[in-house]
């Protein structure tokens, strides 16, 4: 699906990660900033990369400021992110979830 | 009504946006963990407070305290969706705030049979509770509290029901005195259980503790708490004494005691013990288990 | 619970009162009417007790008036996070996914951790951008210099309207070199828009091959990077964004794109641009050039061309002069569309600025 609009979802709180999506030209490109990028970066492109896949967008500029968020709070984030993104904020996408 | 007889001292609010709160809810050793995707979250954060809770229930462990979520009122665009992603989250207790008559509680079972269906939950498995939020509310208490056989409990908001009474919470409580008895009767009358409100200046633990004192007394199952801090200073009021534990004890070998004879008639000190006497027995040495009153021989610990 | 967010409405004056004691006691003392009016939005931290522990505001895309109480438990990291992300909340709302800070050197780091960019710092003050468009899209985005060229040189105008002393300015850049980029300031708030200034630049400049011309977006002689350019002001406060929008050109600008010299006409009569021109002098060199060409006067040589001048006759409405001052390209548009700008000045379109 193509993205139609700008979205954010999450905060900068602790435990929280903030991610941003707007259209891509060439897939999904991301930019990270996190405290545990060594550890954890590849896991957590790779949560919001699973995300993106079950809507079916395959290219955007995600734009991530992870703030020691776990794996269910990156893909809440990820799932409200993708939903606003695509304009479907009131309509859940039941079998994403 | 769903007659379980499990302990619900304490239900601690947990806004539902807030992933540090929602992750760490359960270390506390509350009863009941109720997200709230109410109040806490604003307009515009709703769609992510639902799917945060939504993604929280899925894999982080609670223990055994039950899970309750309170939706978005029925008057509201997200109140449909709320039901959906709460029932195919599995949760334990849907929370319906602002209840005023037994109609909103039908419509909302509805929709909650509905979303098992869709969802393939056992229908039936999710359970509901009520918050009483105005004059219309507690005048409806006992209709709403036996609206369904899913109804665990209901509660008094304060915050709202002072405001439509045209007053404001007072230290002493007094503004509260129908409303908590009107509650606590229906909820009684329908075999469910009655929560009290939250009490919600934190620097007065003094307060706290009397009015948690005076909801017991009256007969609440326990209080709806804001804080962690709040969780200790509960159980401490709801723990058994050692007299009402050796009691308990006592009814508990007669038990064991006719069971071994074969007796259908439970009997002590020459006296028959009928079934509230043994629910009571029950519910007292759930509460010495729960605040650690016993050894593992199962004897009283002087403290 | 946690520490609320509440929004601080600025016209209740008890409530402006208590945010700017909070500010003027962590250091935020500047209430100028120009920079408070400029604020959509104003948000509070409270703690448990309803006391305020920090507040924010927004102001179009960027935030201002930041500032948070440290309670001594390191809690003033997590207040400044939380704050940060309500007003991004409020800004993506708004749909500003391009926002920008203004703020003092010291918050640099803080903003770095939740995912700012600096554009440009200087001893007193600090600009950070995040999301996108960015510095990086509009670089990318501006016309691509001709394969070879050596001599790269940039002139920054608002051109408002383009006048024969622009270009002198862009002849004199584009024979002396093998490229030249002229930006004009994209900030709309001048009599010309910034659509006609564009046009006017791209016409008067169209017989030399090598003049590129492009818009300056956030980036040059913005309200961002230079708000006194377009409010009076007094000097220091010149000097401070002055000095600000010199260092994010050098850096973000002439240093990526090769860029070697920034021309730049005299200015005899406006302080403002007169003290701009000391501060590039100051901060470009030695990385970056900067060439000083005396203005053209016209006619007997006694009046520098300026577009003040131009606008003043514009609104007397004396057409014959014009092409003294301006190119033909320039004054064919003023005759065509004497009306038009009339109205504006009559609207009440300031023309004695710059």
């Amino acid at each position: 699906m193509e993205i139609k609009q700008t979205a954010m979802a999450g905060t900068l709180e602790s435990s929280d990660i903030q991610i941003v999506l707007s259209q891509g030209s060439n897939g999904i490109e991301f930019d990270l900033t996190s405290d545990v990028m060594k550890q954890f970066g590849d896991d957590i492109k790779q949560t919001i990369e699973d995300v993106l896949k079950a809507f079916k967008i395959d290219s955007a500029m995600v734009k991530v400021v992870d703030k020691g968020a776990l794996t269910p709070v990156i893909k809440a984030r990820a799932i409200t992110a993708c939903q606003r993104a695509l304009d479907m904020k009131d309509q859940p996408q039941w079998e994403v979830l | 009504m769903a007659a379980d007889e499990r302990l619900r001292r304490t239900m601690m609010f947990v806004p539902g946006n807030n992933p540090g709160l929602i992750k760490d809810a359960g270390i506390f050793g509350v009863d009941s963990i109720m997200f709230d995707l109410e109040d806490a979250v604003s307009m515009t954060e709703k769609d992510s407070a639902r799917y945060l809770v939504y993604e929280a229930l899925q894999t982080f462990d609670y223990g055994n305290a039950e899970l309750v979520v309170r939706i978005n009122g029925l008057d509201t665009p997200f109140y449909e969706n709320d039901i959906k992603a709460m029932v195919k989250a599995g949760i334990d207790v849907i929370r319906l705030p602002k209840t005023e008559s037994a109609e909103m509680i039908h419509q909302l079972e509805k929709l909650v049979e509905d979303a098992e269906k869709e969802f393939g939950r056992e229908v039936g498995s999710t359970n509901l509770m009520a918050a009483i939020e105005s004059a219309m509310g507690v005048v409806n208490a006992y209709e709403i509290a036996s609206a369904s056989d899913r109804m665990i409990g209901i509660a008094l908001s304060a915050e709202d029901y002072t405001t439509d009474m045209k007053t404001h919470r007072y230290p002493d409580g007094k503004e509260l005195e129908y409303a908590r008895n009107a509650i606590l009767h229906a909820a009684r009358a329908a075999k469910i259980a009655a929560f009290d409100t939250v009490f919600t200046n934190l620097d007065d633990m003094e307060g706290f503790v009397r009015e948690t004192e005076y909801i017991k007394q009256l007969g609440f199952d326990g209080k709806s708490l804001i804080n962690p801090r709040q969780v200790a200073p509960v159980n401490k009021v709801y723990a058994p004494t050692q007299k009402e534990v050796l009691n308990a004890q006592n009814v508990m070998a007669a038990i064991e005691e006719a069971k071994r004879k074969g007796s259908g008639v439970i009997a002590m000190n020459g006296q028959m013990v009928d079934r509230p006497v043994v629910l009571r027995a029950e519910r007292v040495m759930k509460l010495a288990k729960a605040n650690n009153l016993l050894d593992a021989e199962g004897n009283y610990i002087e403290k | 619970m946690a520490e609320t967010i509440q929004e601080l409405y600025l016209h209740n004056p008890m409530i402006k009162k208590r945010w700017e004691n909070f500010l003027k006691d962590r250091g935020i003392t500047v209430f100028a009417d120009q920079e408070v009016d400029t604020i959509d939005q104003t948000i509070g931290l409270f703690d448990e007790q309803d006391n305020l522990v920090g507040t924010g505001s927004i102001a179009g895309k960027t935030i201002k008036y930041i500032a948070v109480s440290d309670d001594g438990s390191g809690e003033s990291g997590s207040r400044f996070n939380q704050l940060v992300s309500a007003l991004e909340m409020k800004l993506a709302e708004a749909g500003h996914f391009q926002i920008f800070v203004f703020t003092k050197p010291q918050y640099e780091t803080s903003f770095q951790h939740v995912g700012f960019n600096t554009l440009a710092k200087t001893d007193y003050g600090l600009i950070l951008e995040k999301g996108t468009p960015n510095i990086d899209t509009y670089r990318k985005g501006l016309p691509q210099k001709p394969e070879g060229a050596k001599s790269t040189v940039a002139i920054v105008m608002n051109a408002n309207p383009f006048t024969k002393g622009h270009r002198y300015l862009v002849e004199k850049a584009a024979k002396e070199n093998d490229c030249v980029y002229v930006f004009v300031v994209n900030q709309d708030v001048s009599l010309f828009t910034t659509q006609e200034r564009t046009q006017l630049v791209e016409e008067g400049t169209k017989d030399w091959d090598n003049v590129l011309v492009a818009n300056g977006g956030d980036y040059m002689v913005s309200y961002l990077s230079f708000p006194a350019y377009f409010i009076k002001d007094q000097d220091n406060a010149i000097k401070y964004q002055t000095a600000l929008d010199a260092s994010l050109f050098k850096n973000q600008l002439a240093k990526p794109l090769g860029i070697q010299t920034r021309y730049l006409g005299t200015e005899p009569t406006s302080h403002t641009t007169n003290l701009y021109n000391e501060t590039l002098k100051t901060i470009l060199p030695p990385e970056v050039d900067v060439k000083e060409i005396p203005r053209l006067t016209a006619g007997s040589g006694q009046n520098v061309v300026s577009a003040r001048e131009v606008r003043a006759l514009i609104k007397d409405g004396s057409i014959e002069p014009l092409a003294q001052y301006v190119p033909e390209t320039t004054a064919n548009f003023i005759k065509e569309n004497l009306d038009l700008l009339q109205k504006r000045i009559l609207k009440g379109q300031k023309i004695n600025g710059n």
